[in-house]
């Protein structure tokens, strides 16, 4: 089990420690995992699990704060990682993102929550939902009356009804003045296109999230027109697995609010909505690179929020790029992102420019890969098609609504 | 309130910068410390306290100790603002061990929180109150556990469940101190030791011997509340509310995870309320229930792990229960929680038969998308699934592709599981993948990449030539782009091209020829040293395969000799290396051409600036001198015996085509989803599988007798007459064996007719031992289980492993010293082998420069069967001669008694009390001069097994009290008997005669890590002889089987067992010990020592020390 958290701030100050079991950790332990990351760098910094000469330690890097953990046990590591990763999610929820300042702001918040994530090192109440009902997230009215008054308690004084249901996800007597439910499709296209252009894979990663505001103990049941498309399937706890297994429909009680019923994966897609074409020609010293961006393959919508991010490679000196549309960006580190935003009607956007290459070097042989973002609202590109949305036990007839959103995901060119 | 208002005011001043700062408790973070914190805690107003508080625990979360603030929190602990209580529970967590007693003060209101109606107070109550760690509280503790255990409501309950792993881990220290408190010799016992015997014998003890009723008040306390947590935890698992379940089930983790029985009442009901726990307890419910079906039934006969195991564990057919554990486990492989996923997949890895197993692929790769950190180690656990089962994963491979937003890790993770994987009809893609990242800006990425195509090319012969055209384009290109001067990690590349190709050459030399001589053609514009230094090295070792390289060498070699100033000493060194394989294969009319320019590089490297270089110029150039035809041509027929003999040695060192040993994949991992698999090491608190069917449910006692039905057709013709005759031979055997080894070997001769059969130490018989009357204790179980598989094989293949074993010298030698130790054991002599333990009496910087050890020798006093033997040596460090040196008992105005050797006046003074220890003491030592060492054999009485016996020590007049420890291993003589009456007295002792502990024996280890290359068989004589002479050296006892497992895979010793008999001294009540081995040979051996023995009492004693001395390490 867990015997400490800590949480660094990107510098590798200890922002809070928080000991979980009676074995304490020494705070030592945080500077030798820093010195790890100083002197071995990168390739360490995403080692999750890494053994220390007094402890084994997971860490969770979110937003530059890293979230370190500390066991000598033996105990299922992705246990650990995935808690971490669910105290990121709800710090994260709680303050509205997360940075060091931040953490060091809302301390009591954080500790508080953390004691009640995590008992003895064995996960306690992790469902945000209990979880906001216990300690009340900071709001702006709390931070004027805290100004003004000089206090306000955030911990509740009594015990979420929920901890108790038999759906510890929802609280139990819920009201809600509208009576509502949307359901969103949001989907990320994977996609692999090599060197010669081929696409090497493409596949969609979705999750279906549902935002319910329902009063009572609803009853839902969300079946799609085509769950033959799902090759993997993964679901929240609310969801009722018979059903699924017999006909692929999904029940489930939701919880209040926001949240990610499913998530799916849909393989082997044929095209993707747009292209992204590169191309370097060498000649002594210099590098002439050109890069076009265009609709393949029109998905009805509009194609927006369009970035295109690669690094140069390190042998490149300097670089001159220039876009016929959108603005290019480079940074430091050699990261050069071309901001397109929404796909113009007239014209094919291109990029073109020169690369200076190192002295004695005479052509490019190392060619960066290209990170494609782009956004396409109102389509599913894999094709998901929901049926209906029923509600079993209704007070009155709830609102009901659908959205479907595409976004790229990990969307790479290889040049 | 103006101080508070204060405080904001400058915190707004602060914070102008940052708006969105205002109202939270930034200030308190960046300065805790600007107001004085005491006088805040000791207002009566809740939110200054409040403040205080968050001042305080803002010190915490920067580092600092504050734990002199602790008497003023304490106070606020009757608080009634939730916040506040809240806050000072989170402190009191943190310092309440430093400060144990003012944390006491916070006992009441715990206990009057503990009645509050509100749910949430009672459950911070509990969880703060066991989690303080106060030794003083831990039963109040447990009485408030049990009573949350039973309280409505669900919440409350589960921070029970969580509570008990506090109180256990607690305990565990208190006990720790308790058992170091009652024996003087350290030793830690395992927990699970607290049995119920174990405390009928304590309480034994107290009756016999008095010992002090705190101990033992300890002991009961431990023991009832031990039990009482079990019995909290039986309780919550069987709770209604899946959410208690989940907790009481990490709860049952960690206090008692072998506690099957516990889990067999309710397996059914914990198998269909899983899906329903809570995700955090479906992981290690997922697990126990596991252990449990794998201990109770087995693994299923189709399953994956039993194709890997050559012995076949006997397992039922599937049956029910473990389908339901199935079946209830596999909607888990949807789950959100990838740890819930990968724990339900390793389920199904382990027991689902091999056509399921199928089902765990499409989660575990879905798992992939989640979180970079998770994705690392799910990659891990797919690597191990896909070497043991490549096909698999082989219709996946395109989930593998690497992304460029990978980490390095998981980059080469993906390339090493994608070449596992790699099929015949997949490679081709595979391959289009691997060419785009050779490209790759990560130079070290693309160079695993290339070695990832090496190893594909060497999986799949069809594609090694594509890989070889490939590899080739890019060293030429590579080699070329050097050229112009790129340094650092493009060599990387480079290199590794190289040696991928040259791997790949191996496999086929001769159909590879024009790659070798295209890779030469291009040693020019190679710059890498590494990579040169291959080539050559390829070139010398193929350098007669075709007619295009020999016709190259002459010409090669001259830019070599040519180029030789200016090479790094590793590729001098290759080139010197080569020089010599192409002279001992040349034809002879080449060797003119090539004399030339080799001599001049041998000149060259003779004189080198590196000593390396230099010494191996003079040594080939030393062999090359007597080599045919180099320096004496015209004498090349000329051979004397010498010169053939250096030949030979240059073959055999240059020409020697070695085979490298293939690398077989051990199938010996870590369960799946476990720290030890990530971190590749066992780590503190793992724990393998149980063993399959070791658990045995009394309602439904039926799985022993499963395991013995199946073999019932074999066992008939492995009756007695054939183990029988089977043992004679080898007996006989043995001797001969020995005595051509040794050369008559003196201790056999010396031996008895009688004693030979009992003094073979290896008695290997097929057989199990009849173990069926007692087989219900669970180790017996496991040795017979693995008996039987040994059954499979044939006795020939018994034999001719044994022959094996004889046939190199090392391994005869170790036989016979095996046979003698047991040889000079009947004979009842203690020789250089068996050295028994020796304590210091007395220190010489204690004693004026008088030193006195002891030790227990295993002989029998003559004068009484009660008096225990005791070889004292005295010696002189000190300048000055001793006189009058005596050992005498301690009473002062002894009774002088009628004995039997009242010889002189000084000596005779035995001592006879009833109650005190006899003494029959040792001539006096008249002078001791310096430096001189004198030996006397003390004999003594022993009133209690444990405790020291006090002495006085006089010399030159001065008196000086000693303590003699005693040992409890020499109240015992060797009883010598066979192991027909052996299992006969054993299976007579059963029930509470019979003791077993654990503990683990590792003193193999360092043996084997001294011989450079022990030879694989001998190891398990080599542990055998190990445990019986630390056996022998520490116990007066009596060798008599040592059984070894047949047919278990070379590395795993289970199922060796050694049992030895001996007899009570004063009493004559035998004493039967029987170890048994468990483990593999490198790693610590887990022994299981069962002492059979009437007088349980000193059984037990006996069983603890046993343990003791093989647990410590080696002198």
């Amino acid at each position: 089990m867990l015997q400490c958290i800590f949480l660094l701030s990107d510098s590798g100050e200890v922002l809070l420690e928080k000991q979980l079991t009676g074995h304490r950790v020494d705070r030592a332990i945080c500077d030798w995992f820093w010195n790890q990351i100083l002197t071995q760098g990168d390739s360490l910094k995403l080692v999750p699990v890494i053994s220390s000469p007094t402890h084994y330690l997971f860490q969770v890097v979110r937003e530059g704060i890293t979230f370190l953990a500390c066991t000598q046990i033996e105990m299922p590591p992705l246990m650990a990682i995935e808690f971490l990763c669910r105290v990121a999610d709800v710090l994260s929820n709680y303050l509205d993102g997360l940075n060091e300042d931040l953490i060091k702001d809302n301390f009591v918040i954080v500790y508080e929550l953390l004691d009640e994530m995590i008992d003895n090192g064995f996960p306690l109440t992790t469902e945000p939902n209990i979880l906001r009902e216990m300690i009340a997230p900071p709001n702006i009215v709390s931070k004027v009356l805290s100004v003004v008054t000089g206090n306000t308690s955030n911990v509740s004084n009594t015990l979420p009804g929920a901890t108790a249901s038999c759906v510890p996800w929802r609280k139990t007597d819920l009201k809600h003045a509208t009576n509502e439910v949307y359901v969103d499709l949001v989907e990320e296209m994977d996609a692999t296109i090599n060197r010669d252009g081929n696409l090497v894979k493409c596949e969609i990663y979705g999750e279906v999230q549902v935002n319910s505001n329902l009063s009572g103990l609803p009853d839902l049941t969300l079946s799609f027109a085509n769950p033959s498309v799902f090759n993997d399937v993964r679901f929240h706890p609310c969801v009722r697995l018979r059903p699924w297994e017999l006909n692929q429909i999904l029940s489930f009680v939701p919880p209040d609010g926001q949240f990610k019923l499913m998530s799916y994966r849909v393989k082997k897609l044929k095209s993707t909505p747009i292209y992204v074409k590169p191309q370097f020609t060498s000649d002594s010293g210099t590098c002439r690179i050109s890069v076009l961006v265009g609709i393949r393959n029109d998905p009805g919508k509009s194609i927006d929020n369009i970035t295109v991010e690669f690094r140069l490679p390190p042998c490149v000196t300097s670089s001159d790029l220039s876009p016929n549309y959108g603005s290019v960006n480079v940074l430091a580190d050699k990261t050069c992102s071309w901001t397109i935003g929404r796909m113009p009607k007239d014209k094919a956007p291109s990029m073109s420019g020169t690369l200076v290459l190192e002295t004695g070097m005479e052509r490019l042989h190392v060619f960066p890969t290209f990170q494609v973002a782009f956004r396409i609202m109102g389509v599913a590109l894999s094709g998901l098609k929901i049926d209906k949305l029923d509600l079993k036990n209704p007070l009155s007839r709830p609102h009901k609504g659908f959205r479907a959103l595409t976004r790229g995901g990990e969307f790479q060119v290889r040049s | 309130m103006l101080t508070q208002f204060g405080a904001t005011a400058e915190s707004l001043s602060k914070a102008s910068t940052m708006m969105f700062r205002i109202g939270t408790d930034a200030h308190l973070y960046d300065d805790p410390d600007d107001v004085s914190i005491a006088p805040l805690l000791d207002s009566k107003f809740e939110s200054e306290k409040c403040e205080a508080l968050k001042r305080l625990l803002a010190l915490i979360a920067q580092g600092f100790d504050i734990s002199n603030y602790f008497p003023q929190v304490v106070k606020n602990v009757a608080t009634q603002s939730l916040e506040v209580k809240k806050l000072v529970y989170l402190y009191l967590l943190h310092y309440a061990e430093k400060r144990p007693n003012e944390a006491l003060l916070s006992i009441n209101y715990f206990q009057k929180d503990l009645g509050d109606p509100n749910p949430l107070v009672r459950a911070w109550a509990l969880r703060t109150m066991a989690g303080i760690r106060l030794h003083a509280i831990a039963s109040l503790v447990l009485v408030a556990v049990g009573k949350c255990a039973r309280d409505p409501s669900v919440y409350v309950r589960k921070c029970a469940a969580i509570a008990l792993p506090k109180l256990h881990d607690l305990r565990l220290e208190e006990h720790t101190a308790a058992i170091e408190e009652i024996f003087v010799e350290d030793m830690t016992m395992p927990h699970e030791l607290i049995t119920t015997e174990y405390m009928k014998s304590m309480i034994a003890y107290r009756l016999d011997y008095n010992l002090a009723f705190d101990n033992l008040h300890i002991f009961w306390r431990i023991y009832l509340s031990s039990s009482e947590s079990q019995h909290i935890v039986g309780m919550l698992l069987k709770d209604n509310s899946p959410g208690v379940v989940g907790a009481a089930a990490s709860a049952f983790a960690s206090i008692c995870p072998n506690n099957f029985s516990l889990i067999g009442r309710n397996y059914k009901r914990l198998c269909e309320i899983l899906p329903d726990v809570e995700e955090w307890g479906q992981i290690v419910l997922i697990g126990i229930l596991l252990r449990y079906a794998i201990a109770k039934h087995g693994l299923v006969r189709e399953s994956l792990m039993l194709s890997f195991e050559d012995l076949e564990i006997q397992s039922q057919e599937k049956d029910d229960p473990e389908s339901s554990h199935l079946t209830c486990t596999s909607p888990l492989l949807w789950s959100y929680n990838s740890a819930v996923v990968l724990a339900a997949a390793g389920v199904h890895w382990i027991m689902a038969p091999k056509e399921d197993i199928r089902k765990i692929v499409k989660p575990l790769i879905f798992l992939l998308r989640s979180s970079g950190s998770s994705k690392y180690v799910v990659l891990c656990n797919i690597q191990v699934f896909a070497k043991a089962m490549p096909s698999l994963f082989s219709p996946y491979y395109e989930d593998f592709f690497i992304s460029s937003s990978d980490s390095y890790r998981t980059k080469t993770l993906k390339l090493e599981i994608l070449s596992t994987i790699a099929t015949k009809t997949s490679i081709s893609s595979i391959f289009l993948e691997f060419q785009d990242h050779v490209r790759d800006p990560d130079r070290r990425f693309a160079a695993d990449t290339v070695a990832a195509i090496g190893l594909c090319a060497q999986k799949l012969p069809d594609v090694s030539n594509t890989c070889l055209e490939a590899l080739l384009y890019l060293a030429l290109s590579e080699s070329s782009n050097n050229a112009v001067a790129l340094m650092g990690e493009e060599e990387i590349l480079l290199v590794q091209v190289v040696k991928s190709i040259m791997a790949i050459i191996k496999q086929d030399p001769h159909s590879h020829e024009r790659v070798i001589v295209h890779l030469v053609r291009s040693l020019d514009s190679m710059s890498a040293p590494a990579a040169r230094a291959m080539v050559i090295w390829m070139l010398g070792e193929y350098c007669n395969i075709g007619v295009l390289t020999s016709k190259m060498i002459p010409t090669i070699f001259k830019y070599l000799a040519h180029r030789f100033h200016s090479e790094s000493v590793e590729t001098k060194l290759q080139i010197v290396n080569a020089c010599v394989k192409v002279l001992l294969r040349a034809k002879v009319e080449d060797i003119s051409e090539l004399r030339l320019a080799i001599s001049y590089v041998l000149e060259l490297a003779k004189y080198d600036l590196n000593y390396d270089v230099r010494d191996r110029a003079r040594v080939l150039k030393n062999f090359l001198s007597h080599c045919k035809g180099f320096n004496y041509l015209e004498e090349a027929d000329y051979r004397t015996e010498f010169n053939d003999l250096t030949y030979v040695f240059a073959e055999y060192i240059f020409g020697g085509t070695k085979k490298v040993p293939s690398e077989s994949f051990s199938y010996r991992f870590y369960l799946p989803g476990s720290l030890s698999q990530i971190v590749l090491h066992a780590a503190p608190g793992y724990e393998p599988l149980p063993e399959p069917c070791s658990f045995a449910d009394d309602e439904t006692g039926h799985s022993p007798t499963n395991v013995h039905n199946d073999h019932e057709s074999n066992e008939i013709d492995d009756s007695d007459d054939i183990s029988g005759s089977l043992d004679e031979e080898n007996t006989s055997d043995y001797s001969s064996e020995s005595v051509s080894g040794e050369g008559g070997d003196s201790y056999i001769a010396s031996d008895s007719g009688e004693d030979e059969e009992a003094g073979t130490l290896i008695h290997l018989s097929d057989d199990a031992p009849d173990s069926g009357d007692h087989d219900r204790v669970s180790v017996k179980n496991t040795s017979s289980g693995l008996m039987d598989a040994g059954e499979l094989m044939s006795k020939r293949a018994l034999e001719s492993w044994l022959n094996e074993n004889s046939d190199s010298g090392q391994n005869s030698s170790n036989l016979s010293q095996v046979q003698r130790s047991l040889a000079r054991i009947s004979i009842k002599d203690i020789g250089q082998l068996v050295k028994p333990k020796s304590y210091t009496l007395l220190d010489p910087t204690n004693g004026n420069g008088l030193s006195v050890i002891y030790r227990f020798s295993s002989e029998v006093s003559k004068v009484s069967k009660e008096l225990a033997c005791i070889h004292v040596s005295f010696s002189n460090h000190s300048e000055e001669p001793m006189c009058n040196i005596f050992l005498a008992e301690e009473k002062p105005n002894p009774s002088p008694d009628s004995s039997e050797k009242s010889g002189s006046p000084s000596e005779s003074v035995l001592v006879s009390h009833d109650k005190e220890a006899t003494l029959i003491p040792m001539e006096e030592i008249d002078r001791l001069n310096p430096g001189q060492p004198a030996d006397r054999v003390l004999q003594v009485r022993f009133e209690h097994h444990l405790l020291p016996l006090k002495l006085v020590l006089s010399c030159d007049g001065r008196k000086q009290q000693v303590k003699l420890r005693p040992d409890i291993g020499y109240f015992i003589k060797p009883l010598p008997m066979d192991i027909e009456s052996f299992l006969k007295k054993e299976s007579q002792l059963p029930g509470m005669f019979e003791n077993i502990r654990r503990c683990t024996f590792s003193e193999h280890l360092n043996q084997q890590n001294d011989k450079d290359e022990p030879p694989q068989k001998d190891i398990f004589l080599m542990i055998c002889e190990k445990l019986a002479l630390k056996m022998l050296s520490n116990a007066n006892l009596h060798l008599v089987s040592v059984d070894m497992p047949v047919a278990a895979n070379l590395d795993d010793l289970s199922g060796i067992s050694l049992r030895l008999s001996g007899e009570i001294l004063n009493n004559s009540v035998p004493c039967l010990v029987t170890l048994t081995l468990k483990g593999t040979c490198a790693e610590p051996l887990e022994v299981s020592v069962k002492i059979n023995c009437e007088e349980t009492v000193f059984g037990l004693n006996l069983l603890n020390r046993i343990v003791n001395f093989l647990a410590e390490p080696p002198r």
